[in-house]
């Protein structure tokens, strides 16, 4: 279960010599959203809109200026270390080291969350079987390709199966089989069978929040400006298309504020 | 502690699979040193050989029986130049100055009637410049030999003649000469420390950022603490490695020494490779330390060289204090990291004892100057992150 509440940053912008300062950039002014476990929730919003830095709070990477982040009622700011080890986050920024193989990267990150190296090694070979990875296992990451670094560094963020998913536009670089699998992965790890992992992801495209998510929250401009299912939020805005529903909630809202 | 060894292995493998840097890094400071090493040494021995060599280059010997009688006397082999001598000075292919007796040299002489003795050789030729100051010497011998032998068939003393004499006495041996050259031995071994910490620096920090590897390490519920050290001991070791290598490098080297006074002189057998190595390796983890805290303030690797760049100068410089000050070592010397190293390992070359507390002073600065770069890259470590 992870709850967010009124969550707000702003970054204050570089310091320029003899010139009168800018004003700081609000990236978020007011998220909030919640998922339970054996849920997905879609984070949904265009470019810009906060996401990336929510969900950078979220993995206590940055700290918020206003607002509670808890992870199963762990408070994220206060026992940020509790917190990240209940968490799987696949951020925006998700280098591999490329002289290493993609197992060695994988075992890398289970050894750091405090896996045992046989169990770490075992984790990797699962996982390379659930995301279609077995072939590239042994291989160098150097020369891979946009969608098996991808696929690698979501097996990297899942090692050590952690009961909370968070993942940062996860579809980024992915051709439609990987877009399929990594769905069906997903929904899989969402079920009583696959653990009732609680899992946030967020995106700009709205297929993926239609096909996979169990409730969307809709971010734009720092703010939360929607919550619901995809019915639901249609009915509210009086839509049948879910991209009509979008850019009026997303815009309109902007355009009021 | 466990995570922190994770992070070392990981380290270690990594900056050992980079090949082809540590290829360079292998040839530019532990091949180097030892290569310059022999080069001079071969050209040491050169330049003893011309001291010792007794031999003039003449041509038209012939002119002046009474020359070549002095110069056998002075135990000099005479040659015979060539007929293009002048051709071959200015090509450096002829390494002695050339004596040119004019014809009727003789019976000039005899008739007191001042012969003129050409002495050819070129300012471009090193090596014959060297020699004809030893010729120019000899021949004046010659001409003062003459002159008091003339004089003492007059009834004249040789002293009127040289009232004052000039003994000249020259403090440098050729021990201190050979010094001179080893003295740049420190220097490359520095070097070996600071490029072989510099790469897998950078690589660790700066590296990680750029390719965005950093954000998803400090998001492991890892103390950020394990982390830096993990990554600054893999870093010096690294360092150390290439250090030692480095010494040991000029254990096979000095066998191939060819000049006999750099040999007698250049004591560095396994005792004084092993005092090199423990003045090092502190140094080796300080630098690692500290080019982690400059570069983990930069985004990309580029920028990390750059920013680094001014800690290389200043550590390969700062050796150089010794050469341009005169006074020779000074207390405030132990203080300065690489300057302490230096100074340390000159006088473990000399064969001097090292008091302890010439040990304990660099090796406490170092200790510090760690402690403060690990601390920082600490501090910097999730804020650098973010990009």
């Amino acid at each position: 279960m992870i709850v967010v509440e009124h969550l707000a940053k702003q970054f204050a912008p570089p310091r320029r010599w003899l010139r009168p300062a800018r004003s700081p950039v609000h990236a978020v002014v007011d998220v909030s959203f919640t998922a339970p476990d054996g849920h997905i929730l879609g984070l949904l919003g265009p470019n810009g809109a906060g996401k990336t830095t929510s969900l950078r709070m979220l993995a206590g990477l940055i700290d918020p200026d206003a607002g509670r982040l808890s992870v199963d009622g762990v408070d994220v700011v206060s026992r940020p270390r509790d917190t990240m080890a209940r968490m799987g986050v696949l951020s925006d920024a998700r280098g591999l080291y490329p002289r290493l193989t993609a197992r060695e990267n994988i075992v890398y990150y289970g050894l750091l969350q405090g896996l045992p190296r046989d169990r770490a090694e075992a984790r990797a070979t699962d996982l390379a079987r659930m995301l279609d990875l077995t072939a590239l296992l042994d291989r160098r990451t150097e020369g891979f390709s946009q969608g098996e670094r991808m696929k690698t560094a979501l097996a990297r963020a899942l090692v050590h199966d952690p009961a909370h998913i968070v993942l940062d536009e996860p579809t980024n670089g992915l051709d439609v089989m990987a877009t399929r699998a990594l769905r069906e992965a997903l929904r899989h790890l969402a079920t009583p069978a696959g653990g009732r992992k609680c899992i946030i992801f967020s995106t700009h495209i709205m297929q993926e929040v239609e096909r996979l998510c169990d409730s969307v929250t809709i971010v734009s401009r720092g703010r939360t400006v929607a919550t619901g299912t995809v019915a639901s939020l249609l009915e509210a805005t009086h839509q049948k298309d879910f991209e009509e529903a979008f850019v009026t909630l997303a815009f309109n809202e902007t355009r009021r504020a | 502690m466990k995570a922190a060894w994770a992070v070392y292995c990981k380290e270690i493998v990594d900056a050992l699979r980079d090949r082809r840097t540590l290829m360079v890094v292998l040839v530019s400071s532990v091949l180097l040193g030892p290569l310059v090493l022999i080069v001079l040494s071969g050209l040491l021995a050169q330049f003893e050989t011309q001291a010792e060599k007794r031999v003039v280059v003449v041509s038209g010997i012939d002119h002046a029986p009474s020359l070549k009688n002095y110069f056998e006397r002075q135990t000099y082999t005479v040659r015979t130049a060539p007929k293009d001598h002048e051709d071959l000075l200015r090509r450096s292919k002829l390494s002695e100055p050339v004596l040119v007796v004019p014809e009727g040299f003789e019976d000039a002489l005899l008739h007191g009637d001042r012969p003129v003795l050409e002495l050819v050789s070129d300012s471009g030729n090193r090596q014959a410049e060297v020699g004809a100051g030893r010729v120019r010497r000899l021949v004046e011998g010659f001409a003062r030999e003459r002159g008091a032998l003339a004089l003492a068939l007059r009834g004249v003393a040789a002293e009127v003649l040289e009232p004052v004499e000039v003994v000249g006495r020259d403090l440098a041996s050729q021990q201190s000469r050979a010094a001179q050259l080893t003295a740049m031995l420190p220097f490359f071994v520095l070097m070996a420390v600071l490029y072989g910490a510099l790469n897998a620096a950078l690589d660790t920090t700066a590296g990680e950022r750029e390719r965005g590897s950093l954000e998803p390490l400090v998001m492991t519920p890892v103390p950020r603490a394990a982390l830096v050290a993990g990554k600054w001991v893999a870093v010096a070791s690294v360092s150390t490695l290439i250090a030692v290598l480095s010494c040991l490098s000029f254990l096979p080297a000095q066998w191939l020494l060819q000049s006999d006074t750099l040999q007698a002189t250049f004591q560095f057998g396994w005792l004084e490779a092993g005092l090199f190595i423990v003045t090092l390796v502190p140094l080796a983890f300080a630098l690692s330390a500290l080019l982690m805290a400059l570069a983990i303030r930069c985004r990309t690797f580029k920028e990390a060289q750059a920013a680094s760049s001014v800690l290389l100068l200043t550590v390969s410089m700062l050796p150089l204090v010794t050469l341009f000050n005169q006074e020779g070592e000074a207390p405030w010397h132990l203080w300065v990291p690489a300057l302490a190293q230096q100074t340390v390992m000159s006088r473990v070359l000399k064969g001097e004892a090292v008091p302890p507390d010439m040990m304990a002073i660099p090796l406490a600065v170092c200790v510090l100057l760690s402690v403060a770069g690990v601390m920082s890259v600490a501090r910097s470590l999730r804020g650098a992150a973010v990009r």
